[in-house]
């Protein structure tokens, strides 16, 4: 089938765990989602939710008190999770690279930034180190910085232009995936828009794979052709990117879109979602989304969903069969304060 | 900031919280005692030459349950001079340890809140005190002044306030200009009670650090000054054995006599070294995860 | 150039300090208590030459004068006559120097060597019985007197083992054509051991101690799991980022480290019988030879301070986000 040939990544029952003091904290559980040629994925959740974890996992960069604890990880036919250090390696930012969260310190400060291209390039290539530092001057000029500034310290650098320097080094070897981990969030809003802008014109020449994580629900709706929504660890609603955000059919999902101002310029307010994110240490029974959600029912709180297919994916909620008209509540804003009230009589 | 004041009522507990500072508060605790009754524990005088009934001196006899660390060339008792030495590093480490964290704490703070010109003073001649090389200073100074346990100190505390001034100063820096003190200038506070009611107990865990740093560092030079013969002539510390010993000779055969000393001085300093740590974990919370 | 100027700048500096120090040998001698002649003259001498050597010194002018006297006769290299050898006392020293600049430019090498490459080792071992033990080692090894050490390893290596020498510099009754000669001899080199090892174990720890701590804060950095995700191979992680970047503190601690290692000279110098400038000024203080004592007093200062002009220019050399000016 068509659908198997040009599947890049597909990530199977992963489980990530964290070894801490005060026990295990299970970070990433029980996700699903593949990544298919020439599309971008968003992956939208709060802060905490596991974005960044999953995203390690999949290049294996977890802290030394992190680890796979299940789940299979397939590049194109291969098996990441049973990979060596040296096949890894080679994966490593030659077929998959990174735009990392922080600019500011993804630097090694001792080292120019026109050698830290070239060390990726020659890490991986087989080129002289003229050649290499001909790539990186291309690359600057592609992401909009002087080729002079190659020679330039990290520390000479701002915020943005380090972080279009990162840019430039995740496309230096033309990877099939770039997995860009919250790009702006360290940016001032105007450089913000700035680095979206770079990174929606270098993925129209660019015919790889990308992995967006942002908690910006806007962002995903420029740029991504699929999201993946988590919550507490968990995938709650897995899909193409339009059709979830038109139509959610997880009330996370909703309340995300909530609390973002309308893609399609429609005025209305913005509504947060109350409460805060669940203790991963010790996992909420049922849905882990039950506390702040406005429509669990009994059972939520002690049988976890089950995956249900939707349209273009699957979601895992209960009360799926309602999503039409859950949706139209979810608009409201008394819906969400129910919560509130909720919480302060428990 | 109420916290800081707490933690320093519970010296104590910092010390017991924390396993580095609880070895080190165990070994300072145990020599401390020892110090303390040296003259009832000692069984001999440490200075007096020991005879045997034929009227011969008993030279460096190997340990025995007469003489529990055996005796020196001149056939004196090891193991009383290794007491009341246990007295003399205390005197001078605890006595050179306030009076160099006394002086360095309050020319930091000084230093750090009035800044300007008088900093910059204080600064350059903190500067010019690292440049003075500490061992040969001291040893020029005791030889030049006369030897003696005051003299060994005040050599010590001449230079070593260079430490302790320096970081509390830059600690100072980083205070003064926190709400805190702007509200407490804001009431008309003076300058003094801004200094020492404010801003010197929040200093007082950095203080600490270099109390035990400075001990041990003073009970260091004083063995030192002592081994190379600048020791207190009347006094038998535990650099004064480890003198006798190399310049007797006689190192290589009484290891009961070269022993002892160099154990001790390594464990009191070490007790100094890790006291430091635990107060260092206060001051600093950021080292505590390590 | 820029870097050239702060160079000068620091030269500058460390001129201004040795004067300050020079300043301070000058009225230490002169303020304490006690004929301050007898330190400057030797007693032993018959009235006339005393008189003599009162007037040359100018030590029959008031206080200000003699200072100034004083100064320019050192800018001149007159440091006055050792009353041991009855040589200029620069003379004597000038030997010495050399003797102890070898002996610390050797232990001062390994030290950093063991510092940078045992802590980062340590902190590589995090949590394993090797950083466990290491550190317990690292710890005896900074808090034991440094001349009980060598005293113990004179013990084990030279007396017990017989395998080096018992201490000096030199067989006695050798002669060398040359310093080269000197100082590249087997008998030299073996002689050298002790005190060497003796040193850089004490310098070692301190700097050994920062670099692991420094490497453990260093390798939570987000540049090196970028460096990580670049697939660099982790030997080269481990050396050419983690430990480049830990090197920063480790440089700071170790211009202290070198003043006080400096400082020690005195200590492992007499302990192994090393004709140095540290030995030199515990016996001129011993025989109240005060010329001799001073020379040596300011030569220690002067390597002391041309150590720590090497450390910041190093630490500007290999932090570029120093800027030099």
């Amino acid at each position: 089938m068509d659908m198997y040939n040009d599947l890049l990544l597909n990530i199977e029952n992963l489980d990530v765990c964290y070894k801490i003091s005060d026990g295990i904290v299970k970070a990433v559980k029980d996700v699903s989602f593949y990544l298919r040629k020439g599309e971008v994925l968003g992956l939208v959740g709060e802060s905490g939710c596991g974005k960044t974890t999953l995203i390690k996992a999949i290049l294996k960069l977890l802290p030394s008190n992190g680890y796979i604890a299940n789940g299979e990880i397939y590049f194109k036919d291969r098996e990441i999770t049973k990979m060596d250090n040296e096949q890894l390696r080679r994966i490593r930012w030659n077929e998959i690279s990174m735009i990392t969260q922080s600019a500011m310190n993804a630097l090694d400060p001792v080292y120019k930034v026109g050698d830290q291209i070239v060390e990726a390039i020659l890490t991986h290539k087989a080129v002289s180190k003229k050649e290499a530092y001909s790539r990186a001057m291309e690359l600057f000029n592609l992401v909009g910085l002087e080729k002079g500034r190659l020679n330039d310290f990290p520390h000479q650098f701002s915020g943005g232009m380090k972080q279009r320097a990162i840019i430039a080094m995740a496309l230096a070897l033309n990877p099939e995936i770039i997995i860009a981990d919250e790009p702006t969030t360290a940016l001032d809003v105007v450089v913000q828009a700035q680095i979206l802008e770079r990174i929606n014109t270098l993925l129209a020449g660019y015919d790889g794979s990308m992995i967006m994580v942002t908690h910006d629900i806007s962002v995903i709706a420029q740029t991504c052709h699929r999201i993946v929504v988590m919550y507490g660890g968990r995938v709650m609603e897995f899909g193409n990117a339009i059709e979830v955000l038109k139509e959610p059919n997880h009330p996370y999902s909703m309340g995300l879109k909530n609390a973002f101002p309308s893609i399609t310029g429609e005025k209305r307010n913005l509504i947060s979602i109350p409460g805060t994110p669940p203790n991963l240490l010790k996992p909420p029974k049922g849905c882990r989304f039950n506390e702040r959600c406005p429509f669990a029912l009994e059972k939520c709180f002690h049988e976890e969903p089950m995956l249900q297919g939707t349209k273009g994916g699957y979601v895992a909620c209960h009360r799926f069969y309602e999503a039409e008209d859950l949706r139209a509540e979810a608009g409201k804003e008394e819906t969400w304060m129910k919560i509130r009230k909720r919480r302060v009589m428990v | 900031m109420e916290d800081a004041k707490q933690s320093l009522n519970n010296l104590f507990k910092i010390l017991t919280r924390n396993k580095a500072g609880f070895i080190g508060l165990i070994i300072f605790t145990v020599f401390l005692i020892i110090a303390i009754f040296a003259s009832f524990i000692a069984p001999y005088d440490p200075m007096a030459m020991n005879f045997d009934d034929n009227g011969a001196i008993k030279r460096l006899q190997p340990p025995s349950s007469s003489h529990l660390l055996g005796t020196t060339w001149m056939g004196r008792d090891v193991f009383s001079q290794m007491i009341m030495g246990s007295r003399i590093a205390m005197v001078v480490g605890i006595l050179s340890a306030i009076c160099v964290v006394f002086i360095g704490t309050n020319i930091g703070l000084i230093a750090g809140y009035y800044g300007g010109k008088v900093d910059n003073v204080i600064m350059r001649l903190v500067d010019i005190i690292y440049g003075i090389p500490f061992l040969p200073f001291a040893l020029i100074l005791v030889a030049v002044l006369g030897p003696g346990i005051k003299n060994i100190i005040l050599a010590i505390v001449l230079i070593t306030w260079r430490n302790s001034s320096r970081v509390i100063r830059s600690q100072v820096l980083t205070l003064k200009n926190r709400t805190f003190i702007e509200a407490a200038r804001l009431t008309g506070a003076s300058d003094f009670r801004i200094l020492y009611k404010h801003i010197a107990p929040n200093v007082l865990p950095l203080s600490l650090v270099y109390v035990a740093l400075s001990m041990a560092s003073a009970i260091m030079t004083e063995a030192s000054l002592s081994f190379l013969g600048f020791g207190d002539p009347t006094l038998s510390s535990w650099g004064k054995i480890l003198y006798s010993c190399y310049s007797s000779q006689a190192m290589f055969k009484a290891w009961w006599w070269m022993l002892p000393p160099g154990i001790a001085i390594t464990l009191l300093v070490l007790s100094g070294f890790l006291m430091s740590k635990a107060f260092e974990e206060v001051a600093n919370p950021k080292l505590r995860e390590r | 150039m820029r870097s050239m100027k702060y160079i000068l700048k620091r030269i500058l500096q460390m001129i201004l300090t040795l004067f300050i120090l020079v300043t301070i040998l000058f009225f230490l001698f002169r303020v304490v208590p006690g004929d301050p002649v007898s330190m400057y003259i030797d007693s032993g001498l018959d009235k006339e030459s005393q008189e003599l050597l009162l007037k040359q010194y100018g030590l029959d002018k008031p206080l200000l004068e003699q200072y100034i006297i004083y100064i320019k006769s050192m800018l001149r290299g007159d440091f006055g006559n050792s009353f041991q050898y009855g040589k200029p006392a620069i003379t004597v020293i000038g030997e010495r120097f050399w003797n102890t600049l070898v002996l610390m430019i050797t232990s001062l090498a390994i030290s950093l060597c063991i510092g940078v490459f045992g802590g980062a080792l340590l902190a590589w071992k995090r949590g394993t019985k090797i950083d466990t033990v290491g550190t317990i080692l690292v710890l005896a090894v900074r808090c034991a007197p440094v001349f009980w050490t060598g005293m113990l390893f004179l013990s084990i290596f030279a007396f017990k083992l017989k395998l080096l020498p018992l201490g000096g510099m030199n067989t006695p009754g050798t002669n060398f054509v040359s310093l080269y000669d000197k100082f590249f001899s087997a008998d030299f080199l073996k002689h050298l051991i002790l005190p060497a090892l003796t040193a850089s174990l004490y310098s070692a720890a301190t700097p050994l101690l920062v670099m692991r701590s420094s490497m453990l804060e260093v390798v939570k950095e987000d540049f090196i799991e970028l460096v990580r995700a670049k697939g660099v191979k982790e030997k080269k992680i481990l050396y050419k980022h983690a430990m480049r970047n830990a090197l920063l503190p480790v440089i700071t601690v170790f211009a202290v480290q070198a003043g006080f290692a400096i400082g020690g000279s005195v200590l492992i110098e007499t302990v192994f019988r090393w004709p140095g400038m540290g030995r030199e000024i515990v016996l001129a203080v011993s025989a109240r030879d005060y010329p001799l004592a001073q020379t040596a007093f300011f030569l220690i200062g002067t390597m002391t301070a041309l150590f720590n002009l090497i450390a910041d220019v190093l630490y500007a050399y290999l932090d570029p986000r120093v800027v030099i000016n």
